[in-house]
């Protein structure tokens, strides 16, 4: 971890990566790929690749809903960012 | 010499505010730089991203680092484009 | 710590997804316009995978009908994915 100085005033609840996901646990989140398709689904679970576990996950490909799947692994060299869906 | 400056360093004093993201592919971020770690995947806030000439908003990301190109302190960048 | 042994229904990291899937059939997403479907026989921490009884789709520009998509459906009893190539691996219910 990238440590900030302890006089860092984060601006919110979360300031690094690993409490961004620990935040997001289990809410819906969007996951966009570098082929740029875009899975939604409720995040089950991050590892240190950014291999993602979903759960009811639709599978968007230019805008378009083209599949639904019950739980789906997601290989963390794929994955352009995962956004939290608000 | 004692000037000298990690590149990380540069980062870290940009937490709190407005940064621009350009990645390696014809792709870019801007956003409030929220947080980071070592690989430089970031957690931006109230980010806006471009990609041929699509402009699309997202609340809260966290962005892989790997396909990063440059970071840009600021929110300034190619407004309009 | 994520659990290490078969049996346990937790997904404490991502690839329990995967471990979970052992004998089942799931459905992999692979670079190049590639999908499979197949019964998950093993899988390693690089996602190599070995699945059998698969149907490959391949999805294919044909440049000679005005740039449609074609699919070409390939069947194989046994066959091994080099991890580096998966994208996604769901599971089919």
């Amino acid at each position: 971890m990238a440590d900030a100085p302890g006089e860092a005033a984060p601006t919110s609840s979360s300031k690094d990566p690993s409490s961004f996901l620990s935040e997001i646990h289990g809410a819906p989140i969007t996951v966009k790929l570098n082929s740029g398709v875009e899975y939604k689904g409720e995040l089950q679970s991050v590892d240190g690749y950014m291999n993602i576990a979903l759960e009811n996950t639709e599978e968007y490909v230019n805008g378009e809903r083209k599949n639904r799947y019950g739980d789906v692994f997601i290989r963390g060299n794929n994955v352009l960012y995962i956004s939290a869906d608000k | 010499m004692t000037s000298q400056i990690l590149p990380l360093e540069l980062v870290d004093k940009c937490v709190g505010s407005k940064i621009w993201v350009v990645m390696k592919s014809e792709k870019e971020f801007s956003g409030t730089l929220v947080g980071f770690d070592d690989y430089v995947n970031m957690v931006l806030e109230d980010v806006t991203e471009y990609d041929a000439g699509e402009q699309i908003k997202l609340k809260k990301i966290l962005l892989n680092g790997n396909n990063i190109c440059m970071l840009i302190p600021g929110g300034f960048g190619q407004e309009g484009a | 710590m994520a659990d290490t042994e078969n049996g346990t229904s937790a997904v404490a990291e991502p690839l329990d997804l995967v471990r979970l899937s052992l004998d089942e059939v799931v459905f992999v997403k692979l670079r190049g316009d590639r999908e499979l479907r197949g019964r998950l026989h093993a899988y390693d921490s690089h996602c190599n995978l070995v699945l059998g009884e698969v149907e490959e789709t391949i999805y294919v520009v044909d440049e000679d009908d005005d740039d449609t998509i074609r699919t070409v459906k390939k069947n194989s009893e046994m066959l091994f994915v080099r991890g580096d190539s998966v994208v996604i691996i769901a599971t089919t219910t």
